[in-house]
């Protein structure tokens, strides 16, 4: 994994329609930062994960990656970038194996043993998404972030529909990601018990 | 994810799919049917006709089963991870393309025989017929593909989606019932085919960057 990665936003300012989701709204992040961003329902953390992307266009702003601008070819930050979103891109006519096998086709069978039994869904590997229940859907999509060795992670409310072990299971997952010298932003109505993370308030 | 396994995961879906893909055949058997019922089940009428009605059978069939291409990635979230994932979208939009032509074209060259038996398509013009739609179906898709893109977003797409579309289909409908018509009447059809190849070569080139801005576009 790289271990120097440094993400800067600067000046960022996105609308929607016809209102302002953000404006000046300015971040830096190093290897090891854990940051939790805040905003009521509605405030653009979402939209905030979707201007990095590209899949929307900010007003204004710079997105800086290790110095250099990804605003305008983000190639570079999409290939250190893992993405979780309220959509949790998992194909509802596929297994649980199936699903993971799509994602990392290299990944070995005991590794992907290893992380479903860690999340306690090893039972249901040639079950149905559909047939699954709305935790264990979302379990199976954090799976991802066991499997996967990409150093920047953006969770879109990643403890929805979690019960309370998982909540802690992955919070020590996200703390010992910043320990290897990741980054990871995530967004949660919720408190966090485990991590201390820095809270960022999103308002317009 | 990699390219492979992308295609992998294509193959698979459209596999479990499979339903749609059948629903189209349908719709294009069904179109074929219709003709001699309500027209004339004449070898006079039929004959000369042939041809056409194939050809407009199968651009129906094909709309009909890319109007749902890109749905299902949308609804669920995983057009969003192919547009993160740091690989390309337009050598994804190709192979997603391929899996569906492949899906499409290989039971409709399978079925065109007997339809054109059906249909009193003239000796010798069969050859040309499927030359025709293993040329042309590229274009189609391929065309379609940017359609299907564009109204990804809409819950009522299907009918904007074939009014957007079907006028860049006409020029592949044209040309190709043209070179059928040529050869039953003895002339020569090789530049008619050419011009069809062509078609499908520059949609080739179109549609792998106009489908990409339309997915952008419409996951915002």
């Amino acid at each position: 994994m790289q271990s120097n990665i440094s993400l800067t936003i600067s000046d960022l300012w996105i609308e929607r329609g016809d209102r302002d989701l953000c404006k000046g709204f300015s971040l830096t992040a190093t290897s090891g930062d854990i940051i939790h961003i805040l905003g009521d329902n509605g405030a653009g953390k979402s939209s905030l994960f979707k201007t990095l992307f590209g899949l929307v266009s900010p007003v204004e702003g710079e997105v800086q990656l290790n110095g250099e601008d990804v605003l305008n070819y983000r190639d570079p930050l999409l290939k250190l970038s893992l993405y979780i979103s309220h959509a949790l891109g998992l194909k509802s006519v596929f297994t649980v194996l199936e699903n993971i096998r799509w994602y990392f086709p290299k990944a070995s069978e005991a590794d992907i043993a290893r992380v479903l039994s860690l999340l306690k869904i090893e039972g249901y590997l040639d079950v149905p998404i559909k047939a699954l229940s709305a935790g264990q859907t979302r379990r199976v999509a954090l799976a991802r972030l066991w499997l996967s060795d990409l150093p920047v992670w953006f969770l879109d409310e990643p403890f929805s529909a979690l019960d309370m072990v998982s909540i802690q299971l992955l919070e020590g997952r996200i703390r010992e990601h910043a320990e290897q010298g990741g980054i990871v932003f995530f967004t949660s109505h919720q408190p966090v018990t485990l991590l201390s993370p820095r809270r960022v308030e999103l308002t317009a | 994810m990699t390219y492979f396994s992308y295609f992998k995961a294509e193959c698979l879906v459209l596999f479990r799919r499979k339903q749609n893909l059948v629903n189209a055949l349908l719709f294009f058997a069904l179109v074929i049917v219709l003709f001699p019922l309500g027209v004339d089940p004449s070898k006079a009428f039929l004959a000369p006709a042939a041809g056409g009605i194939i050809w407009c059978a199968a651009a129906l069939a094909t709309v009909i089963s890319l109007e749902s291409m890109f749905k299902e990635d949308y609804a669920d979230g995983s057009l969003e991870q192919l547009l993160v994932s740091g690989l390309s979208i337009s050598w994804l939009v190709l192979l997603k393309v391929l899996v569906h032509w492949l899906g499409m074209i290989i039971p409709l060259l399978l079925l065109t025989p007997i339809f054109s038996e059906m249909l009193f398509l003239p000796d010798g013009v069969l050859g040309v017929l499927m030359t025709t739609l293993l040329l042309g179906t590229p274009g189609l898709f391929l065309i379609g593909s940017i359609g299907a893109s564009l109204t990804v977003s809409l819950r009522q797409g299907a009918l904007l989606m074939l009014l957007l579309i079907l006028p860049f289909y006409f020029p592949i409908i044209i040309f190709s019932t043209s070179a059928i018509q040529a050869v039953a009447s003895g002339l020569p059809y090789s530049g008619l085919l050419a011009i069809i190849g062509a078609i499908s070569l520059l949609a080739l080139v179109m549609s792998p960057l106009m489908t990409p801005i339309c997915l952008k576009a419409s996951v915002r």
